[in-house]
């Protein structure tokens, strides 16, 4: 139990230095940014009227630090972000980051865990069925999807079912909510009202993800299901699914759960573009605005921070996860 | 396959001594030649690619504005005929078109076809000017300018006589889709193959130093490359794509585009190129060399790196789709390459707009050529993954 502690605590720490060194990269591109915060501030109050002259520049800079040198001024970001959870102001809107993300945050993160999750419905069982199956009509067919995952990009997909939508049913299928329920509270009426849109997102983002899925389901259920432990399984007189989920299934399932953290990456990618060409009002588009047209340096920082947050979040819960599943893992880790 | 039919057959002596002498490039030739997705594959691409090299050659229009064609704005797609009600005709024709805008066409544009004017497909026709094997880049800082061409000529494949052809159709502005989908593929190869070639370079160096020294310089570098990898990598090129000024030239951005995608896709091949040194370094080739006084920079270069090139190459191949999509996605959401030059991503931007999506469907048709060419470099990289592994056939 100590000895498990340890490995824990060791985890955590490895996962708390990622994050640091991320949370450096991050800050470094937020600086590389052509212009300052004030500066932009400022711009932004001459194109309103008020004249504004370099020494008020200055005295803004004063006011937001911008002076400090560098690596003061990333240890008070750090210092902000992962003791008080608060990432500042946002250099155009001039708004609180928290409470300009808060849901939306939440939301994409739902989406895209929910795009994960079904993946993962669909390539754990279609991934052992094929593997056991000699058919080379199955395999082939697969092969290609999987294939057809890289070769169409989720946002080429997305404008594919538009163009189809648009076409022949009229519709256009964009938004995450009902034009009446867009600045509703949350209820259960808008509740429902959002899982009818939201099927869609989570369908396009899931759609690289589970051909991805399919191929190290497929191709770790081959290389487990040619042991001498399964034949010796079979020879005792256990077949059909029995075998396949008691003995092989099992054991190729763990590299699968390390991986979960890759995934959700892939998913993240594509978040942004499908958000831009569905018209979805969440992170990924706040991001995608923030970088693209209006250059807001802290809010695009902030979520490249917390989406790449939640990717070493769930790496380290899936580390966990296994170490407490298998005990090879276990062993291996702790020595 | 072929190779091991004939061995496991005993009669064919020949063709065992053949096996046995073969050099590494001829064992791999001899098993992708015999697979045939991959040599399929392999065909569409070289296609491709002199699709791309000849495109001005092959595209009867110029695909900047300059070769706009005024009359014939969003229109659709015209096929090259040898018959209709009017008789057979041995070379093709396609019709000559016109529009008008009026009350009855509710003040649009409409184009229609006049279907008594034939106008005959000419084939070597002179058009604009073009130059074949063309570099020339205006780079910021005088001495990194190159302009050389080999080929400079005005005659194309194909035109029309009295008119314009367009395969394809014709966008907002009248550019002929055909002429721009050609170039796109060019600008979409070159971009990849630079980002291939930065990020190459990048992993070898890093990854490198990283597999030969171990130890503290290997778990720095290694937090480094973990923590990047992390990051998810558009949001990560948005971010960076965001710096480009507007003012940059076309050119320019070509080039940071590149860039871009290269200091972002080194931490897979970095990795890889660790985990095969930190294994090799341990064996008796590299003691041997050691002890005989060779520096560290020549065993990686003479000793270590040629025992895996052909790893490093389906590598290689293999992160090629991945950075032509980066890009494609990245022009698409309009942060890459922008008007003139032409890449897949640049002219997928306009299709998610509704008009498009309901009247001007050919807007699509670069689509089709984007998975072609990456369903291509998929399943030649995986047949070659195949063909350099020795093990291949006894796995199956």
């Amino acid at each position: 139990m100590g000895q498990f502690i340890q490995f824990v605590i060791t985890r955590a720490t490895m996962a708390l230095i990622t994050l640091l060194t991320v949370s450096l990269i991050v800050f470094t591109l937020m600086e590389l940014v052509p212009g300052t915060c004030a500066e932009r501030y400022l711009a932004f109050k001459n194109t309103q009227g008020s004249q504004i002259t370099i020494a008020d520049i200055e005295a803004e800079e004063r006011r937001l630090g911008l002076d400090r040198p560098f690596p003061e001024r990333w240890g008070k970001w750090v210092y902000s972000v992962f003791v008080h959870g608060e990432f500042g102001d946002s250099c155009i809107l001039r708004l609180n980051i928290n409470q300009l993300l808060a849901d939306k945050f939440w939301i994409s993160l739902g989406i895209c865990m929910a795009a994960l999750l079904l993946s993962y419905a669909i390539a754990v069982p279609i991934g052992i069925i094929s593997a056991s199956s000699r058919s080379p009509v199955t395999n082939n067919t697969l092969r290609f999807v999987s294939y057809l995952g890289l070769a169409l990009p989720n946002f080429l997909l997305a404008l594919i079912i538009m163009l189809i939508a648009t076409v022949y049913f009229g519709e256009s299928l964009t938004g995450l909510y009902s034009k009446e329920l867009r600045d509703a509270p949350w209820n259960l009426a808008k509740f429902k009202d959002f899982l009818g849109h939201a099927w869609l997102p989570v369908f396009i983002l899931g759609w690289s993800a589970t051909a991805f899925a399919l191929q190290t389901v497929r191709a770790l259920m081959l290389d487990e299901i040619g042991k001498l432990y399964v034949t010796a399984a079979s020879a005792r007189g256990v077949s059909g699914a029995r075998l396949l989920w008691r003995y092989p299934a099992k054991h190729s399932l763990g590299p699968v759960i390390n991986s979960l953290g890759f995934d959700l990456n892939r998913i993240f990618n594509e978040l942004p573009i499908v958000a831009l060409i569905l018209t979805l009002t969440e992170a990924g588009a706040l991001l995608f605005e923030s970088l693209a047209r209006s250059n807001d340096q802290q809010l695009a920082g902030a979520i490249i921070f917390l989406l790449t947050a939640s990717i070493v979040a769930l790496n380290f819960a899936t580390d966990i996860l296994l170490a407490l599943i298998d005990p090879r893992v276990r062993r291996g880790m702790m020595g | 396959m072929l190779w091991r039919r004939k061995a496991t057959a005993g009669v064919d002596q020949a063709a065992k001594e053949a096996y046995f002498t073969a050099s590494q490039g001829q064992l791999i030739w001899s098993r992708f030649s015999s697979n045939r997705t991959a040599m399929i594959a392999a065909w569409a691409l070289v296609l491709m690619i002199f699709m791309g090299l000849f495109a001005p050659f092959l595209s009867p229009y110029d695909p900047t504005i300059a070769g706009r064609d005024e009359q014939y704005e969003n229109g659709p797609p015209q096929i090259p005929k040898f018959w209709d009600e009017n008789g057979f005709s041995w070379r093709p024709f396609i019709y000559a078109t016109e529009r008008e805008r009026s009350m009855a066409t509710n003040f649009r544009w409409v184009i229609t076809e006049n279907r008594d004017e034939r106008l005959y497909m000419q084939f070597f026709t002179r058009d604009w000017d073009y130059k074949l094997f063309h570099l020339d880049y205006d780079l910021p800082g005088k001495a990194f300018d190159v302009d050389f061409a080999l080929i400079s000529s005005d005659i194309h494949l194909f035109g029309v006589q009295g008119g314009q052809i367009h395969l394809f159709g014709t966008d907002a502005s009248g550019k002929d889709i055909f002429s721009r989908t050609l170039h796109a593929i060019w600008t979409s190869l070159a971009v990849g193959t630079l980002g291939v070639f930065i990020s190459f370079v990048l992993a070898l160096i890093i990854g490198g130093v990283a597999g030969y020294f171990g130890g503290w310089i290997d778990s720095v570098l290694q937090m480094i490359t973990d923590a990047i990898r992390t990051v998810p990598s558009i949001p990560l090129f948005m971010a960076l794509a965001a710096f480009m000024p507007d003012t940059w030239s076309s050119e320019t951005r070509f080039f940071f585009i590149s860039i871009i995608l290269g200091l972002i896709g080194w931490p897979t091949l970095a990795r890889r190129i660790r985990t095969h040194l930190l294994t090799e370094r341990t064996q008796e080739y590299v003691l041997a060399a050691e002890l005989s006084g060779a520096k560290p920079g020549h065993i990686i270069r003479r000793h270590l790196l040629p025992s895996f090139t052909s790893y490093i190459i389906v590598d290689l191949m293999i992160s090629f789709p991945y950075m032509v999509r980066s890009e494609t996605a990245l022009s698409f959401i309009g942060l890459g390459l922008k008007d003139p030059v032409n890449s897949l991503g640049a002219l997928m931007q306009n299709v998610s707009k509704a008009d498009v999506l309901l009247n001007y469907q050919w807007y699509f048709i670069p689509v089709i050529f984007f998975i072609a060419l990456v369903l291509a470099f998929v399943f030649v990289g995986d047949g070659l993954r195949d063909a350099a592994d020795p093990y291949s056939d006894t796995k199956k």
